[in-house]
């Protein structure tokens, strides 16, 4: 994954100076760290919101229109009325597409009570400024409305011009929009939502461009167990996928949602579909596989006697997931838990 | 050999799944659905003693035909529910698996050479 670190302007430059960074941090920030929902360390969290998080840009969410600024030379007193015409607590400093700093409610008190809201905003504007880019995932744009006491911020694009300014009530607007849409393909059982400018419409001859679904699999849910890989195999069938390949990715989805079942704590199997790919990541919580090579190897189970009595637990789960995919890759912790991944190309038809 | 043929041929009893013109091409006889997984034939008829819900889910995963449980075991309202949902024929035999293989054996034997 990308990474993104806090940029920090001052005075209009754009500039990555340690020291304004740490008396930035000290005033403002409270934590710094990762990509992931606010007040949390990104495990966990439902596929179908760190997907949306991850897909959606700054620049999906930011207002790039519009925007509401002053000039150096505009009064402190011309930005309070500004922001209290537009309900607005902070307002750029802006010539051209220059972003130079920026007047927050904060700075128009100070203002007041110091008896300076007739100068100008050059004087008083805040210049040590965190900005977002606009390519950066919605994820970090959380993430710095977590970490910093700010409510908006502005946007730059790659050439260091103000295109946009996001605030949190812009992320609440869209994050709804999409997971509104998302829910509704998820309960109609029609898959997860294409990238930004793909179409999920089936033409003739032609697979959907993305979709995506994901099952939980409950520890020892036998009952239950299998129902994903039935869901996997009809997806691939109304995608009009061969029926060769159909039945090795429901092999290897099945053999993997059965061994979460009975071998861990329970977990996802998670269902990817695009033009050329069916991918099956096969995740639980534990408690992990210590000699992963040993599992790997036909025959060699740690089922019980009531799992066989079931029918499974002959061993083969892994080594049949393997044997199918075109390309398996396996990680285990103990005991975090195992992440399979299991791939399938799909040869483009005529 | 049909799914009738298969009810003839083993004194069973079609409990569930609907009928259908599929015709055996492959025929499974086994309790370990993993092995079952591992087969590659088409249109398999799955003979197995096992009465559960994955006997049925494991046959919709390799597009078997039919299913038969041995032995006159009660199969639970669950797995008839399956096999109806997904459409697979689920046969009740009081035969013992042995027994079935070696009638359905006799049976492909007779249709081929016939």
């Amino acid at each position: 994954m990308m990474e993104y670190k806090p940029t920090i302007l001052s005075g209009g430059e754009s500039r990555s100076d340690d020291q304004i960074m740490a008396a930035h941090e000290r005033k403002h920030v409270r934590r710094v760290s990762g990509p992931g929902l606010p007040g949390s360390d990104g495990q966990g969290e439902p596929l179908v919101i760190m997907e949306l998080l991850q897909r959606l840009r700054v620049k999906d969410v930011m207002r790039d229109h519009d925007i509401i600024s002053v000039v150096r030379t505009d009064t402190m007193h011309f930005a309070q009325n500004l922001m209290k015409r537009n309900h607005i607590s902070g307002v750029p400093v802006v010539e051209g597409k220059r972003l130079f700093g920026i007047v927050s409610i904060n700075d128009i008190i100070m203002a007041l009570e110091g008896g300076w809201i007739s100068d100008p905003c050059q004087k008083h504007m805040a210049t040590n400024l965190v900005v977002l880019e606009e390519d950066m995932p919605l994820a970090f744009a959380l993430k710095y409305f977590e970490n910093y006491i700010f409510g908006r911020f502005p946007v730059l694009n790659k050439e260091r011009d103000l295109v946009g300014i996001v605030s949190q009530r812009d992320v609440t607007r869209v994050m709804m929009r999409e997971l509104t849409k998302e829910l509704t393909r998820l309960e109609g059982g029609a898959g997860h939502a294409a990238p930004e400018g793909a179409t999920t419409e089936k033409s003739e001859g032609a697979l959907p461009y993305y979709s995506m679904r994901q099952f939980v699999v409950v520890r020892n849910d036998l009952q239950n167990a299998g129902k994903a890989a039935n869901e996997i195999k009809k997806m691939l069938g109304d995608a009009g996928v061969e029926k060769k390949i159909i039945r090795r990715v429901a092999v290897a989805a099945y053999e993997l949602e059965i061994n979460i079942c009975i071998h861990s704590l329970g977990g996802s199997i998670t269902f990817i579909l695009d033009g050329h790919k069916a991918t099956v990541i096969a995740k639980d919580k534990g408690p992990g596989i210590k000699d992963v090579e040993w599992a790997l190897r036909d025959g060699t189970s740690t089922a019980n006697d009531w799992i066989r009595s079931m029918g499974f637990g002959a061993g083969m789960g892994l080594s049949n997931s393997k044997r199918v995919a075109d390309f398996f890759d396996i990680k285990s912790t103990v005991p975090t838990g195992t992440t399979v991944l299991c791939e399938f190309n799909l040869p483009e038809k005529k | 050999m049909n799914i009738n043929d298969i009810v003839k041929t083993l004194d069973g009893t079609l409990v569930a799944g609907g009928d259908s013109d599929r015709t055996v091409g492959t025929v499974v006889a086994n309790d370990l659905m993993s092995d079952v997984l591992l087969n590659d034939g088409d249109d398999i008829l799955l003979l197995t003693s096992l009465a559960s819900d994955q006997a049925i889910r494991t046959a919709n995963i390799v597009g078997a035909m039919c299913v038969v449980v041995h032995n006159a075991k009660p199969l639970p309202q669950t797995m008839c529910q399956v096999a109806d949902t997904l459409g697979i024929p689920l046969v009740s035999s009081p035969l013992s698996k042995y027994e079935s293989c070696v009638r359905i054996h006799a049976f492909l034997k007779a249709e081929a050479g016939a």
